[in-house]
Protein backbone atom coordinates (compact mmCIF):
# COMPACT_ATOMS: atom_id res chain seq x y z
CA UNK A 1 0.00 0.00 0.00
CA UNK A 2 2.86 2.29 1.21
CA UNK A 3 4.67 1.65 -1.96
CA UNK A 4 1.83 2.26 -4.70
CA UNK A 5 0.90 5.61 -2.53
CA UNK A 6 4.87 6.39 -3.24
CA UNK A 7 5.14 5.70 -6.28
CA UNK A 8 1.86 7.32 -7.23
CA UNK A 9 3.32 10.42 -5.42
CA UNK A 10 6.49 10.09 -7.94
CA UNK A 11 5.37 10.22 -10.97
CA UNK A 12 2.00 12.61 -10.61
CA UNK A 13 4.29 15.12 -8.88
CA UNK A 14 5.62 17.35 -11.88
CA UNK A 15 1.95 17.60 -13.03
CA UNK A 16 -0.17 19.55 -10.28
CA UNK A 17 0.73 21.70 -7.78
CA UNK A 18 2.06 18.78 -4.92
CA UNK A 19 -0.95 19.19 -2.02
CA UNK A 20 0.56 21.76 0.53
CA UNK A 21 2.76 19.52 3.11
CA UNK A 22 1.73 20.20 6.44
CA UNK A 23 4.77 22.44 8.18
CA UNK A 24 7.20 20.62 10.39
CA UNK A 25 6.03 17.34 8.39
CA UNK A 26 6.50 13.89 8.60
CA UNK A 27 6.15 11.57 11.67
CA UNK A 28 7.83 13.36 14.52
CA UNK A 29 5.05 16.31 14.00
CA UNK A 30 2.67 13.10 13.31
CA UNK A 31 3.63 11.13 16.76
CA UNK A 32 3.90 15.18 19.28
CA UNK A 33 0.20 15.74 17.85
CA UNK A 34 -0.85 12.25 18.30
CA UNK A 35 0.81 12.38 22.20
CA UNK A 36 -0.75 16.22 22.70
CA UNK A 37 -3.97 14.65 21.98
CA UNK A 38 -3.60 11.59 24.45
CA UNK A 39 -2.13 14.12 26.85
CA UNK A 40 -5.30 16.09 26.49
CA UNK A 41 -7.66 13.12 26.58
CA UNK A 42 -6.12 11.60 30.10
CA UNK A 43 -6.55 15.09 31.45
CA UNK A 44 -10.19 15.31 30.59
CA UNK A 45 -10.51 11.44 31.63
CA UNK A 46 -9.44 12.31 35.10
CA UNK A 47 -11.40 15.47 35.23
CA UNK A 48 -14.22 13.10 34.51
CA UNK A 49 -13.09 10.98 37.19
CA UNK A 50 -13.36 13.30 39.66
CA UNK A 51 -16.56 14.16 38.56
CA UNK A 52 -17.97 10.80 39.02
CA UNK A 53 -16.23 10.68 42.57
CA UNK A 54 -17.54 13.57 44.04
CA UNK A 55 -20.59 13.35 41.80
CA UNK A 56 -21.84 10.37 40.43
CA UNK A 57 -21.83 8.09 43.10
CA UNK A 58 -23.47 10.30 45.46
CA UNK A 59 -26.21 10.68 43.11
CA UNK A 60 -26.40 6.71 42.49
CA UNK A 61 -25.76 6.29 46.26
CA UNK A 62 -28.88 8.18 47.38
CA UNK A 63 -30.94 6.48 45.72
CA UNK A 64 -30.12 3.34 46.50
CA UNK A 65 -30.15 4.17 50.24
CA UNK A 66 -33.38 5.92 49.72
CA UNK A 67 -34.64 2.57 48.57
CA UNK A 68 -32.81 0.16 51.08
CA UNK A 69 -34.20 3.12 53.74
CA UNK A 70 -37.73 2.69 52.40
CA UNK A 71 -37.84 -0.49 52.49
CA UNK A 72 -36.81 -0.87 56.10
CA UNK A 73 -39.79 2.07 57.13
CA UNK A 74 -42.58 -0.09 54.90
CA UNK A 75 -40.88 -2.98 57.25
CA UNK A 76 -41.44 -1.43 59.89
CA UNK A 77 -44.72 -0.22 59.80
CA UNK A 78 -46.29 -3.03 58.26
CA UNK A 79 -44.78 -5.54 61.20
CA UNK A 80 -46.42 -4.38 64.33
CA UNK A 81 -45.92 -7.17 66.67
CA UNK A 82 -43.18 -8.28 68.35
CA UNK A 83 -39.95 -9.07 66.32
CA UNK A 84 -36.70 -10.22 66.43
CA UNK A 85 -33.52 -7.18 65.44
CA UNK A 86 -33.61 -7.88 61.56
CA UNK A 87 -29.82 -7.13 60.81
CA UNK A 88 -30.37 -8.01 57.15
CA UNK A 89 -32.03 -5.07 55.70
CA UNK A 90 -30.95 -2.51 58.61
CA UNK A 91 -30.79 -1.96 62.13
CA UNK A 92 -32.30 1.61 61.99
CA UNK A 93 -31.22 5.01 61.11
CA UNK A 94 -28.63 7.55 62.37
CA UNK A 95 -29.58 11.20 63.14
CA UNK A 96 -26.40 13.12 63.72
CA UNK A 97 -27.86 17.15 63.58
CA UNK A 98 -24.62 18.62 63.39
CA UNK A 99 -23.92 16.73 60.19
CA UNK A 100 -26.95 18.33 57.81
CA UNK A 101 -27.44 15.19 56.56
CA UNK A 102 -30.76 13.99 57.45
CA UNK A 103 -31.50 10.07 58.17
CA UNK A 104 -28.97 7.63 57.49
CA UNK A 105 -29.50 4.11 57.37
CA UNK A 106 -27.28 1.70 59.27
CA UNK A 107 -26.36 -1.83 58.16
CA UNK A 108 -24.48 -4.84 59.89
CA UNK A 109 -20.89 -4.79 58.64
CA UNK A 110 -18.42 -2.27 56.85
CA UNK A 111 -17.49 -3.78 53.61
CA UNK A 112 -16.63 -1.63 50.67
CA UNK A 113 -19.78 -2.86 48.75
CA UNK A 114 -22.28 -2.07 51.44
CA UNK A 115 -20.92 1.85 52.64
CA UNK A 116 -20.97 2.36 48.60
CA UNK A 117 -24.96 2.14 48.47
CA UNK A 118 -24.77 5.47 50.84
CA UNK A 119 -25.13 3.60 53.85
CA UNK A 120 -23.62 3.49 57.54
CA UNK A 121 -22.38 0.07 58.39
CA UNK A 122 -21.47 -1.47 62.31
CA UNK A 123 -18.47 -3.23 62.56
CA UNK A 124 -18.37 -6.95 62.54
CA UNK A 125 -14.48 -6.88 61.79
CA UNK A 126 -12.07 -6.66 63.00
CA UNK A 127 -13.67 -5.59 66.53
CA UNK A 128 -17.39 -6.86 66.72
CA UNK A 129 -19.24 -3.80 67.83
CA UNK A 130 -22.23 -4.01 70.22
CA UNK A 131 -25.75 -3.16 69.48
CA UNK A 132 -27.74 0.08 71.26
CA UNK A 133 -29.70 -2.42 72.69
CA UNK A 134 -26.93 -4.35 74.43
CA UNK A 135 -26.44 -3.12 78.07
CA UNK A 136 -22.78 -2.21 77.62
CA UNK A 137 -20.32 -1.89 74.94
CA UNK A 138 -19.35 0.39 71.47
CA UNK A 139 -21.59 0.57 69.17
CA UNK A 140 -18.92 1.41 66.24
CA UNK A 141 -19.91 2.61 62.97
CA UNK A 142 -17.96 3.56 59.40
CA UNK A 143 -19.37 5.35 56.42
CA UNK A 144 -17.68 7.35 53.60
CA UNK A 145 -16.60 10.77 53.95
CA UNK A 146 -17.15 11.56 50.82
CA UNK A 147 -18.49 10.32 47.57
CA UNK A 148 -20.78 6.98 47.95
CA UNK A 149 -22.95 9.30 49.46
CA UNK A 150 -20.69 11.01 51.26
CA UNK A 151 -23.02 10.53 54.79
CA UNK A 152 -19.94 11.44 57.29
CA UNK A 153 -18.55 13.82 55.18
CA UNK A 154 -19.13 16.73 57.60
CA UNK A 155 -18.33 14.45 61.17
CA UNK A 156 -15.47 17.82 61.72
CA UNK A 157 -18.74 20.02 62.77
CA UNK A 158 -19.44 17.55 65.69
CA UNK A 159 -18.51 19.22 68.69
CA UNK A 160 -18.59 17.88 72.26
CA UNK A 161 -22.41 18.13 73.48
CA UNK A 162 -23.70 17.25 70.03
CA UNK A 163 -26.33 14.82 69.89
CA UNK A 164 -26.37 11.47 67.53
CA UNK A 165 -29.72 9.77 67.94
CA UNK A 166 -30.17 6.24 66.41
CA UNK A 167 -33.80 5.31 65.71
CA UNK A 168 -34.35 1.70 65.66
CA UNK A 169 -37.84 0.22 65.24
CA UNK A 170 -39.23 1.25 68.79
CA UNK A 171 -36.23 3.07 70.22
CA UNK A 172 -34.80 6.46 69.86
CA UNK A 173 -30.76 6.35 71.18
CA UNK A 174 -29.55 9.62 72.37
CA UNK A 175 -26.11 9.77 72.63
CA UNK A 176 -23.80 12.77 73.26
CA UNK A 177 -20.35 13.50 71.46
CA UNK A 178 -17.56 13.70 74.26
CA UNK A 179 -14.88 13.36 72.54
CA UNK A 180 -13.24 13.26 69.21
CA UNK A 181 -9.95 12.23 67.71
CA UNK A 182 -9.58 14.50 64.41
CA UNK A 183 -6.52 12.39 63.12
CA UNK A 184 -5.43 8.78 63.97
CA UNK A 185 -3.96 6.09 61.76
CA UNK A 186 -5.78 3.59 60.05
CA UNK A 187 -4.25 1.08 62.05
CA UNK A 188 -6.15 2.16 65.13
CA UNK A 189 -8.65 -0.38 66.18
CA UNK A 190 -8.56 0.46 69.73
CA UNK A 191 -11.08 3.36 68.63
CA UNK A 192 -13.41 0.74 68.48
CA UNK A 193 -12.85 -1.02 72.15
CA UNK A 194 -16.03 -1.62 74.07
CA UNK A 195 -14.21 0.91 76.75
CA UNK A 196 -12.11 3.20 74.06
CA UNK A 197 -9.36 4.27 76.60
CA UNK A 198 -8.49 6.48 74.27
CA UNK A 199 -11.55 8.79 74.01
CA UNK A 200 -10.40 8.49 78.74
CA UNK A 201 -13.44 6.60 78.98
CA UNK A 202 -12.49 3.44 81.84
CA UNK A 203 -15.45 2.59 82.96
CA UNK A 204 -18.02 -0.06 80.47
CA UNK A 205 -20.88 1.85 79.36
CA UNK A 206 -22.96 2.46 76.38
CA UNK A 207 -20.87 4.23 73.76
CA UNK A 208 -21.23 5.06 69.96
CA UNK A 209 -18.13 5.32 67.67
CA UNK A 210 -18.35 7.01 64.43
CA UNK A 211 -15.33 6.95 61.84
CA UNK A 212 -14.69 7.63 58.48
CA UNK A 213 -11.27 9.05 56.64
CA UNK A 214 -9.64 12.40 57.00
CA UNK A 215 -8.68 14.65 55.21
CA UNK A 216 -11.38 15.24 53.10
CA UNK A 217 -11.16 13.35 49.69
CA UNK A 218 -8.05 11.20 50.71
CA UNK A 219 -7.40 8.05 53.00
CA UNK A 220 -4.97 8.73 54.86
CA UNK A 221 -6.13 9.17 58.50
CA UNK A 222 -9.69 8.02 60.29
CA UNK A 223 -11.74 10.68 62.34
CA UNK A 224 -13.12 9.58 65.07
CA UNK A 225 -15.87 10.16 67.15
CA UNK A 226 -17.49 8.94 70.47
CA UNK A 227 -20.83 9.84 72.30
CA UNK A 228 -22.07 8.05 74.90
CA UNK A 229 -25.68 7.21 76.00
CA UNK A 230 -27.64 9.76 77.25
CA UNK A 231 -31.36 8.41 77.17
CA UNK A 232 -33.46 6.30 75.41
CA UNK A 233 -36.87 7.24 74.19
CA UNK A 234 -39.45 4.66 73.41
CA UNK A 235 -41.21 5.34 70.10
CA UNK A 236 -45.07 6.67 69.94
CA UNK A 237 -47.14 6.03 67.42
CA UNK A 238 -46.47 9.26 65.38
CA UNK A 239 -42.90 8.59 65.70
CA UNK A 240 -42.64 11.86 67.16
CA UNK A 241 -38.54 12.43 67.32
CA UNK A 242 -36.49 13.45 70.41
CA UNK A 243 -36.27 17.24 71.37
CA UNK A 244 -32.79 17.06 69.55
CA UNK A 245 -34.14 16.40 66.35
CA UNK A 246 -37.09 19.03 66.39
CA UNK B 1 -5.79 11.48 16.17
CA UNK B 2 -8.79 13.31 16.58
CA UNK B 3 -8.37 14.66 13.12
CA UNK B 4 -8.29 11.34 11.55
CA UNK B 5 -11.38 10.61 13.49
CA UNK B 6 -12.87 13.71 11.85
CA UNK B 7 -11.57 12.79 8.39
CA UNK B 8 -13.12 9.74 8.63
CA UNK B 9 -16.40 10.13 9.73
CA UNK B 10 -19.53 9.70 6.87
CA UNK B 11 -21.43 12.48 5.90
CA UNK B 12 -21.16 16.44 5.93
CA UNK B 13 -20.12 18.62 9.09
CA UNK B 14 -23.58 18.17 10.79
CA UNK B 15 -23.56 14.73 10.14
CA UNK B 16 -19.95 14.28 11.45
CA UNK B 17 -20.31 16.72 14.55
CA UNK B 18 -23.50 14.73 15.64
CA UNK B 19 -21.84 11.05 14.91
CA UNK B 20 -18.96 12.41 17.61
CA UNK B 21 -21.36 14.10 20.15
CA UNK B 22 -22.96 10.61 19.90
CA UNK B 23 -19.26 9.10 20.15
CA UNK B 24 -18.50 11.25 23.13
CA UNK B 25 -21.54 10.66 25.04
CA UNK B 26 -20.63 6.72 24.67
CA UNK B 27 -16.97 7.26 25.95
CA UNK B 28 -18.57 8.81 28.86
CA UNK B 29 -20.95 6.26 29.26
CA UNK B 30 -18.57 3.73 29.70
CA UNK B 31 -15.92 5.31 31.48
CA UNK B 32 -18.50 5.74 34.37
CA UNK B 33 -20.47 2.51 33.70
CA UNK B 34 -17.59 0.14 33.75
CA UNK B 35 -14.23 2.04 34.28
CA UNK B 36 -14.33 4.01 37.11
CA UNK B 37 -16.48 2.26 39.40
CA UNK B 38 -13.68 -0.88 38.24
CA UNK B 39 -10.53 1.53 39.08
CA UNK B 40 -12.24 3.04 42.06
CA UNK B 41 -11.30 0.59 44.41
CA UNK B 42 -7.51 0.16 43.18
CA UNK B 43 -6.92 4.11 44.39
CA UNK B 44 -6.87 5.21 47.78
CA UNK B 45 -9.37 7.63 48.17
CA UNK B 46 -12.26 6.00 49.74
CA UNK B 47 -11.31 3.32 52.85
CA UNK B 48 -13.11 4.61 55.58
CA UNK B 49 -12.71 1.41 57.94
CA UNK B 50 -10.08 1.12 60.85
CA UNK B 51 -8.70 -2.17 60.65
CA UNK B 52 -5.62 -4.52 61.33
CA UNK B 53 -4.39 -4.84 57.49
Amino acid sequence: MAATTDHEEQTDAPAPPPPPRRRGGGGFATAVSVLGELLITAGLVLGLFVAYSLWWTNVIADREADKQGDKVRDHWAEDRGPVGLDTKDGIGFLHVPAMKNGEVLVKKGTSTKLLNNGIAGYYTNPVKSALPQDEKGNFSLAAHRDGHGAKFHNIDKLRKGDAIVFETKDEWYVYKVYATLPETSKYNIKALAPVPKESGRTKAGRYITLTTCTPVYTSRYRYVVWGELDRVEKVDDERTPPAELR
Amino acid sequence: MYGFIWRHLPGNTWIKALISLVLVLATVYVLFQYVFPWAEPLLPFNDVTVDNQ
